[in-house]
C-alpha cells in the first residue's frame, strides 16, 4: 500500500471487519485486494486526503484509551462496534465525516470485488434482455 | 510550450460541449478550426466493463465522490469523451415552463428552450420504453405510486439497441445510450471538428487558452502529444461543467469584474433508499430509471425517482454497518430502490471557489430547509415501499436499520427528523447547477440569455453552470438546449469574432 503505512493498513483492515463482517473470512488474497482497492482509491484523492485518512485512523485507533484504557484493537467486539457507532453519530462533524469515510472505504474495498458479487447475488450481465423477460 | 491557433475553442465535450461542436460543424466545414478540448479519455468498446470501481476510476471525478468542503456531500460527474452523457442514465425531460419563469432570465423564454429541446429529442432517439422492458423495481414504485394516489410519470429515455444491461451509470457497455459520445460529437468530427482528449485546459486568457495533454494509460491516446499548449482561439466555449467552468474562470482571473462567478451552485442534493422484498425481483437488468413521482414537488421540495445502483454505491449509501448491513447487502437481488432528489434553493454562499492551487472547492451548505425535504421524502419513500409489498425498509433515518411491515403505520415516529444529520447520512449530487449564471448584467449574474459572458464578446458559457436556479428536472436536455443557444449566437456573430 501506498497511501498508507503498514500499521495503518493493518488497522484499517481491523475496523473493516467490524463495518463488513465478511472481511474475517477473507484469505491472505482477499485482504490484499481490498486493501489494493482502497490504496488506489485513495491515491487517486491525492497526498492530503491520505495524510487525513492515516490521521483519522490515528484517532480512531488511540481515542478508546480515554473511554476503556485500551486502543481500539484491543477492545472486544461489541466495544469496538460502540465505538464506531458513537463516532458515526459523533457531536464533531469532522468525527462523523471521518467515520463515514472510513465505511466508504471499507464498502469500497469489500464490493468493489468481483468475488463479492457473487456471495450478495449481483450478477450483472451486457445482454440481460432475456433475463428481463422481454 | 507549444502555439496553437484555431478558431474556437470548446472546452469540454459533455451535454453542452457536444451540442455546441456539433452546431458549429459548419464553420468546420466553411474551413474554420473548430477543436473540443475534452479533460477525460475516450475509451474504447472493450474498456466499458461494467466493473463498478474500474469504471467509476476511469469516467467519474475522484471515482464520483468529489466533497463538498464541509463534506457533507459527495458530487459525482463525469470525466470522458462525452462528458457526464457518459454516465448519466438517459431520461430525457424538458425543462417546465414554470422553472424558466422562475429564472427570470431577460431574453429567455420556455418557448425558444422547448423548441430546441424537441430537436435533441428526436436527435437522440428519446421515447417511452415498452411496457415488456420495464423492470419490477421501477414497475413497484409505479404500484406503491398508485395505490397512494401519488402522481407517477415515465421518464422518456435516449437509448437505442438497449441490452437491459442495467449499466448506465457505467458507462454502457452495448453502445445504446446516445450521450453526446455517441451522436454529436461523431457528428461533429465527421463536419471536421477536432476532439482532443485527455487536455486539462487550466487557464483562459484573452483569446487563448493554457492548456496540459496527458495521456491516463487508458482510453485513445489524444491527438496531441502530451505536453503543455498554448491555444490561440478567436472565440472560447467553455462547458466544463458547474465546478469545472466557474473554477476555470476564477482561476483565469475573471471573479474580479464578476462577482456573482462560482456563486448560486444548486445540486439536486439526493438520498438513495433502499427496501428489501420477499422474492427476488428484476432490479439490477433492464434500465434503471423509468419513472418519477412528483407529487411532493411543490409541497415539500423534492422528486422522487426510480434507480438501481451498484453494491459499493448501495453499501455506501445505507447508514451503519456490521452484520444488519451485510444482511441487507445479501438481499442484492431482492432490494428495490428509490432515489430522492431535493430542490435546494439558489444561494449566493452556496458556490465554487479555487484554493491556493487553483483547484475547485465547492463551498456548499445543506439548509435546513433542504434537510427538512429530505427528511420528508424518506417517509414518503417508505410508505411507498410498503405500498409496493416490501417487507422491511432500510431508511437512513430511521429509528431502527430495518423498519419492517407492521411498523408502516408509525413512519413518521419510527423516522424522526432529529436522525436527518449531514455528515451521517450519505447525500450524494449528480445533478451540479450554476456557478456561471445566466442574468440581466454582471453584478449578479455572469453571461446573458445567450451564454455570453458580461463584457466579455468572445467567451462563451454552455453548460448546466448557466442555470440561475435548480432545473427541478434531470437537467441535460436543458443544458443542450441552451447550448444549441450559445452556438447560434457564435455562429451569428462568426464575422466579427472570428475575421479578426
Amino acid at each position: 500500500m501506498t497511501s498508507l503505512n503498514e500499521e495503518q493498513a493493518s488497522f484499517l483492515l481491523v475496523v473493516a471487519r467490524r463495518i463488513v463482517p465478511e472481511v474475517a473470512g477473507l484469505d491472505e488474497r482477499g485482504c490484499a485486494q481490498v486493501l489494493a482497492i482502497i490504496d488506489r482509491a485513495l491515491m487517486d484523492r491525492g497526498a492530503d486526503v491520505c495524510r487525513k485518512f492515516g490521521v483519522f485512523l490515528g484517532v480512531l485507533r488511540w481515542a478508546p484509551v480515554i473511554r476503556y484504557g485500551r486502543t481500539f484493537s484491543g477492545l472486544r467486539p461489541d466495544r469496538q462496534d460502540a465505538v464506531v457507532r458513537w463516532f458515526e453519530s459523533a457531536p464533531l462533524g469532522l468525527l462523523r465525516q471521518g467515520t463515514w469515510g472510513l465505511k466508504s472505504m471499507a464498502f469500497m474495498g469489500y464490493y468493489g470485488r468481483v468475488e463479492a458479487w457473487e456471495e450478495i447475488g449481483y450478477a450483472p450481465s451486457f445482454d440481460s434482455l432475456e433475463r428481463l423477460g422481454a | 510550450m507549444r502555439e496553437l491557433s484555431v478558431d474556437v475553442a470548446i472546452i469540454g465535450s459533455g451535454a453542452g460541449g457536444g451540442a455546441v461542436a456539433k452546431e458549429l460543424a459548419p464553420l468546420a466545414r466553411a474551413g474554420r478550426r473548430v477543436v473540443v478540448l475534452e479533460w477525460g479519455a475516450k475509451l474504447a468498446e472493450h474498456e466499458y466493463t461494467g466493473h463498478e470501481v474500474d469504471m467509476a476510476g476511469k469516467l467519474y471525478f475522484e471515482n464520483g465522490g468529489v466533497f463538498t468542503k464541509d463534506r457533507n456531500m459527495t458530487m459525482a460527474f463525469g470525466r470522458a469523451y462525452g462528458g457526464s452523457t457518459v454516465v448519466y442514465t438517459g431520461t430525457s425531460l424538458t425543462v417546465p415552463d414554470r422553472v424558466v419563469a422562475r429564472w427570470g432570465v431577460p431574453g429567455l423564454n420556455w418557448g425558444d428552450l422547448q423548441q430546441r429541446s424537441a430537436k435533441y429529442l428526436v436527435e437522440n432517439n428519446v421515447h417511452l420504453q415498452p411496457e415488456e422492458r420495464l423492470n419490477d423495481n421501477n414497475r413497484l414504485f409505479r404500484l406503491g405510486c398508485e395505490r397512494l394516489g401519488y402522481r407517477c410519470e415515465q421518464f422518456p429515455i435516449n437509448v437505442k439497441g438497449c441490452r437491459a444491461s442495467s449499466l448506465c451509470n457505467l458507462g454502457c457497455p452495448n453502445a445504446a445510450k446516445q450521450g453526446t459520445h455517441r451522436v454529436q460529437l461523431p457528428m461533429a468530427e465527421a463536419a471536421g471538428v477536432e476532439v482532443v482528449t485527455n487536455c486539462r485546459v487550466t487557464r483562459v486568457s484573452e483569446r487563448a487558452c493554457e492548456a496540459v495533454v496527458a495521456n491516463p494509460g487508458y482510453g485513445e491516446p489524444s491527438a496531441w502529444e502530451p505536453g503543455e499548449y498554448r491555444v490561440t482561439a478567436k472565440a472560447v466555449v467553455v462547458c466544463g461543467g458547474a465546478v469545472n467552468s466557474p473554477a476555470l474562470l476564477l482561476r483565469s482571473g475573471f471573479g474580479g469584474a464578476l462577482p456573482a462567478l462560482g456563486r448560486y451552485l444548486t445540486l439536486h442534493p439526493a438520498l438513495i433508499l433502499v427496501a428489501e422484498h420477499e422474492r427476488p425481483i428484476t432490479n439490477f437488468v433492464g434500465h434503471p430509471k423509468s419513472f418519477y413521482c412528483d407529487e411532493f414537488l411543490e409541497s415539500h421540495g423534492f422528486l422522487l425517482e426510480t434507480c438501481m445502483y451498484f453494491p459499493f454505491v448501495t453499501a455506501k449509501n445505507l447508514i451503519g454497518f456490521g452484520a444488519e448491513h451485510s444482511q441487507l447487502m445479501r438481499a442484492f437481488p431482492r432490494l428495490q430502490m428509490i432515489l430522492v432528489l431535493a430542490v435546494d434553493p439558489a444561494l449566493a454562499s452556496n458556490r465554487v471557489v479555487v484554493d491556493a492551487a487553483g483547484e475547485p472547492v465547492v463551498d456548499y451548505t445543506l439548509t435546513d430547509e433542504v434537510l427538512d425535504s429530505l427528511h420528508a421524502s424518506m417517509k414518503a419513500s417508505a410508505r411507498i415501499f410498503f405500498a409496493a409489498g416490501a417487507r422491511r425498509v432500510h431508511s437512513p433515518a430511521g429509528a431502527r436499520f430495518f423498519l419492517e411491515e407492521a411498523d408502516a403505520d408509525r413512519i413518521d415516529e419510527l423516522i424522526p427528523r432529529r436522525n436527518v444529520v449531514p455528515g451521517k447520512i450519505s447525500v450524494t449530487s449528480a445533478h451540479l447547477m450554476g456557478g456561471c449564471r445566466m442574468g440581466g448584467g454582471p453584478a449578479d449574474s455572469v453571461t446573458d440569455a445567450w451564454g455570453r459572458v458580461h463584457g466579455v464578446p468572445w467567451l462563451y458559457v454552455a453548460d448546466s453552470s448557466l442555470f440561475p436556479r435548480a432545473s427541478e428536472i434531470n437537467p441535460y436536455v436543458t443544458v443542450m438546449a441552451l447550448a444549441d443557444r450559445a452556438a447560434e449566437h457564435l455562429r451569428a456573430h462568426a464575422g466579427e469574432l472570428l475575421n479578426r
